[in-house]
This record gives structure tokens, sequence and C-alpha cells, in this order.
């Protein structure tokens, strides 16, 4: 009758109402990041963990857990604006175009994010509303992470 | 260590848990230092254990639950008793459940 069923979780549709339950009881929730759309500041296989936004507005530049209102995936994307009553989220690694998002398939927000083991940044202080400006136009992925992938070798040579 | 139990016990779902009905049955989840966390560990109970489930309440002792499944489903072999006792102290020995004390 009772059975120690780990192996469910790996079904998205019972993780997708798991953390559905803990985030109505306002407890937050733990997991491991899939995909690279929110590179760099969220990478594959990161530990991300996810609050209830208690009632409140997400807030602009936000990395909101969503439904999708056609996929019925769960996503974690930047909120980058809003458009009448829905919210325009956008992966930081993605290109073009964003997805409108209704209000109440907004599940929560990330907290925290973890890399292997230690704490790391990822935009959700002041710094959210510049990068979800530069998310926008994706000026981030045109020209800032060009230029950071040729200048890096340059600069960790100079480091060493 | 064993947990002893009656039919006198009365139980309800404990607070460190979040339990939801998905795909018919019920899948717990433990709740660890104010988090839920998915590397922890995940239990599911299929329709006999939900039907059980549902009427821990915390106010029924399990003698009473006994007899309300016996009005709702045949036993001939006396098994709805065996199956409370057996899943409750389970649920209780994994601090699933909570015993209330009067």
């Amino acid at each position: 009758m009772l059975k120690d069923d780990k192996e469910r979780l790996l079904s998205e549709t019972v993780f997708t109402e798991v953390l559905q339950a803990f985030l109505q009881k306002e407890i937050p929730f733990r997991f491991k990041a899939a995909g690279q759309s929110m590179s760099p500041f969220i990478k594959d296989g990161d530990q991300l963990t996810v609050s209830s936004l208690s009632n409140k507005s997400p807030r602009f530049g936000d990395v909101v857990v969503c439904i999708h209102p056609e996929s019925k995936k769960l996503i974690i994307h930047r909120l980058i604006g809003k458009k009448s009553s829905s919210y325009m989220i956008k992966g930081d690694n993605t290109y073009g175009k964003y997805d409108l998002i209704p209000g109440k398939n907004i599940l929560g927000k990330v907290s925290k994010v973890e890399r292997n083991g230690r704490r790391v940044f990822f935009g959700a202080g002041f710094e959210r509303i510049l990068i979800a400006f530069l998310n926008r136009s994706d000026f981030h992925l045109r020209i800032l992470l060009p230029t950071w992938q040729r200048l890096r070798p340059y600069i960790k040579r100079s480091e060493s | 260590m064993p947990v002893e139990i009656s039919l006198d016990t009365i139980c309800l779902p404990s607070s460190d848990i979040v339990a939801r009905e998905i795909e018919g049955e019920i899948i717990i989840v433990p709740v660890v230092s104010g988090i839920g966390d998915m590397e922890d560990e995940l239990f599911s109970l299929n329709e006999t254990g939900k039907t059980i489930w549902d009427k821990l309440d915390g106010k029924k002792k399990l003698g009473d639950v006994v007899i309300e499944l016996k009005k709702e489903f045949n036993d001939p072999g006396g098994e709805i008793e065996k199956d409370v006792i057996g899943l409750v102290s389970e649920l209780l020995k994994r601090k699933i459940l909570v015993e209330i004390r009067c």
C-alpha cells in the first residue's frame, strides 16, 4: 500500500503537482535545473530553490517558475515585461521570442541557486532590472557574451 | 523502534509532510528543515492506502475507521483491520502520521 517511490518525481506531471503543492503551502522546494536556457546564471544541474510569491505579483527581472499555457511544460525563465494581463518571460540564453504567461500559471520564483554546493549569483537583486532589459533586447547575447568570450582568454592569461 | 498502536489510536497527517492526490494516488513528500527536496524521499499510497488515508482526520479512532470501511467494502476474511493497523504502523514509523494523545 505504501511505496518508497522516488522515481515518480521523474514524471513531469508528478513533479509539477508536487512543486505546486509545496508552493501553495508556502514551503520552498529544491530541485535540479535541467537545460541551458538560463545560462550563464543558471546552468544544467544547478540546485534551485523555488519559493512561493506569497500572493504578490512577480517583479520585473524575477526568475519565475511557470507552466506554459500551451505545452503545459514547466519552465524557468526571466520576467521581462507585462502585456495586458499576461507576463512576458524569456530565457537569459534564448534569442528572439518571449512567451506570454497568464499570472495564474506562475507558480513561484527562484530564490536560491547552488552549484557544486556553493551559492551562486543569478541576478535576483536590483541588477535583475538591467538583466531583464538586456534580455528583452537580446543585447547581452548579441554584444556582451560574444565580446566576453573573445576577451576571456586574454583576461585569464593576464590573471595568471 | 516498533510502533505500538491499537484500535483506540487516533492519528492525523504530520505537519512535516506535503501530500497531494495525483493520478488517483496519494503522493507524500517529507518537509525537512522547512524545505522540500527532490533528493529526499517520496512515498505513494495506492488506492487502498488512499481510502484509509482519507479517513485519518485526527478525530476518528482506528476502530471507527475499520467500522466505516467494513460498511463500505466486503470483508469476509477480516483483512480490513489488518490493513489499517499495518498501514498506520508504517506511516507512524516513517513520521508521516502523528498520533493524537487524548
